[in-house]
């Protein structure tokens, strides 16, 4: 008996911090926040921009409770506004612009009638005010001790389709509001950060007689050839370290998953099955996973990159054919019905290599292009739901999702 | 005794159904009021300044072997495919020999590029790779038919080449096709 009230103790709290399982935080117990403008520069129109803006990211921080009204008050006032005293914490801000012209925003978090957070920011341009604005709710997540949010401050690399055989490559912000198309014209798909610092990435040309990969450095607007592959070239994960990557060629007609050295510029193939191995994702330095058609529907499976036994990840899911992995967990995309073209069409699962548990992440529409942060902390996606495309961010620990709606075109790729 | 047993195990049936439940349901947040406003359009640049179209077409021959080209193209007809799928239809089998007659004659002396198309479900790679397999399967039945496997180059365009836009099943049926196109 004991043994047993001892075994569901265990068992409890070793499964406490599984991603896989769900938690549900009661929205009542988290504190309020309300959010205090004391800009003296710009118009209306940029005072809600950034307001907005502001008040999204605090909530995707998941840390509060936000007040959306838009209240505006003296930046050295003593104390918080009437309408503003019960909340715990009052987030006062002042934009100004300076002689130069760059947009400079004052701070303070005022927490008990006390500034325990004074902070200033700076930027050259203002349309880039959304940076300054994920910043602020970076700094106030590290405040608040929550586990970092880094990829708030990332920038997302998208392709989108504009015409039959035209795409452009652009580089946004995580909620997609700031946009700067970097590759114009041509066929280019399949975008890829190409490090951690993201001054460089990878995509496919389609225009060449082969399909290319290419390397362009931001910094310099280099741009080389790397590889090319009749069929297709896919570069589908860059190592953590960025010296190697995993690609998805097809010198055949034969679609497999290669591993390319960066230094020695030389590839290996990693999967020989002789229908289709896409996707390939470091699941850590010496493993993959990736998307195979070999039991008759496209499903997820890991190798070793030394070695060839191959292992089966997913049991659920009618046809599973795209996938992100992080550390012990697998993100990947699922159609569930078997009607093809019936309404709840494709969502998300989250599972874990050490268990054996699976996490729905989305409920309606479409959603494709799972791709984990860098720390594993939230899931980027896109969701298309009643003729509306969204950007999603998943926040795996706080059990929620949040939506952008995205303004035009249709998302080929994208990486975080 | 009996009854910590019951209610043990009534509990464990509490902690086991919970992890069971595979579905649960999710808060979809649509924060739709807290979306920033659209920003004035920023100024691009664009890095790659290669030049995209093909130039291969300026560099060989002159205009007659252009419009001849494009007209033997004409006459190279689509081969279409069911929903994930990348064998050749029985009903397209014909096309498949036509298209093979036509490019051992007439056309012999050009390259035979196949080019992969899927219909929007899915951009993902495996979409790309479904396409991948059309232009192979009818790759593999041109070589059969006496087609010299040299002369075939295959791409795929996944679901970024769609001849119809429309979201009908018909128009989505178009969409899954190899296209014959000819290069010098």
């Amino acid at each position: 008996m004991r043994i047993l009230l001892i075994f569901l103790f265990v068992f409890g709290i070793s499964h406490a911090s599984d991603a896989t399982i769900e938690v549900i935080k009661k929205v009542e117990s988290l504190p309020s926040i309300a959010v205090e403008d004391s800009s003296i520069s710009y118009d209306n129109t940029f005072k809600e921009s950034f307001f907005k803006t502001i008040v999204a990211d605090l909530n995707v921080l998941s840390l509060f409770n936000v007040d959306r009204h838009h209240r505006k008050t003296h930046f050295n006032d003593a104390s918080v506004m009437v309408e503003n005293k019960d909340a715990d914490y009052v987030l006062r801000y002042k934009m100004y612009q300076d002689d130069s012209g760059a947009l400079n925003v004052d701070l303070k978090l005022i927490h008990k009638e006390k500034n325990v957070l004074i902070k200033q920011y700076k930027i050259s341009k203002k349309n880039v005010f959304m940076f300054v604005a994920h910043t602020i709710a970076y700094d106030i997540n590290e405040y608040m001790q929550a586990p970092p949010v880094e990829w708030m401050k990332r920038r997302v690399i998208f392709s989108r389709t504009v015409a039959p055989q035209k795409t452009e490559i652009v580089i946004s912000d995580y909620t997609l509001a700031y946009q700067h198309t970097v590759i114009k014209g041509g066929f280019n798909i399949f975008p890829k950060w190409a490090n951690k610092n993201q001054d460089a990435f990878y995509y496919t040309s389609l225009d060449a007689k082969k399909p290319t990969l290419k390397h362009v450095n931001i910094r310099t607007g280099q741009s080389k050839s790397i590889i090319s592959s009749d069929g297709m070239m896919v570069c589908s994960d860059v190592s953590k370290d960025s010296k190697r990557l995993l690609l998805t060629m097809a010198p055949d007609g034969q679609p497999d998953v290669y591993i390319y050295d960066v230094a020695s510029a030389k590839s290996k193939k990693l999967t020989n099955y002789a229908g289709i191995d896409v996707n390939g994702q470091f699941l850590n330095d010496d493993t993959i996973v990736f998307v195979s058609g070999r039991l008759g529907y496209p499903n997820i499976f890991s190798k070793k990159i030394e070695g060839n036994s191959v292992e089966q990840m997913v049991y659920y899911g009618k046809s599973n054919s795209a996938c992100s992995a992080h550390g012990d967990y697998i993100v990947y995309k699922s159609r569930e019905s078997s009607n093809a073209f019936s309404a709840n069409t494709f969502n998300l699962h989250l599972i874990s290599t050490k268990t054996d548990f699976i996490r729905r992440l989305t409920a309606t529409g479409i959603n494709e292009f799972p791709k984990f942060s860098v720390d594993g902390d939230a899931v980027l996606f896109i969701k298309n739901y009643k003729s509306q495309s969204s950007i999603g961010i998943i926040r795996l620990h706080h059990n929620k999702n949040y939506l952008f709606p995205l303004k035009h075109g249709r998302l080929q790729a994208m990486d975080w | 005794m009996k009854k910590i047993i019951i209610s043990s195990v009534a509990m464990a049936l509490l902690v086991f159904s919970g992890c069971a439940d595979k579905e649960p349901v999710v808060d979809e947040r649509v924060q739709q009021e807290v979306v920033a406003q659209e920003v004035e359009s920023v100024r691009t640049e664009v890095v790659s300044g290669e030049d995209s179209s093909i130039g291969e077409n300026s560099m060989y021959g002159s205009d007659s072997s252009e419009m001849n080209m494009a007209n033997l193209e004409k006459e190279l007809s689509t081969v279409y495919f069911d929903f994930d799928k990348f064998n050749i239809r029985s009903d397209m089998q014909d096309k498949v020999t036509n298209n093979s007659t036509v490019a051992k004659g007439t056309a012999s002396s050009y390259t035979i590029k196949l080019e992969g198309n899927c219909d929007e479900w899915g951009s993902d790679e495996y979409n790309f790779a479904l396409g991948l397999k059309r232009a192979s399967s009818v790759k593999k039945a041109l070589v059969s038919e006496g087609v010299s496997e040299t002369r075939i180059t295959m791409v795929s365009y996944g679901e970024s080449n769609p001849v119809c836009t429309e979201k009908t099943r018909e128009c989505w049926a178009q969409n899954r096709r190899v296209d014959f196109k000819l290069l010098p």
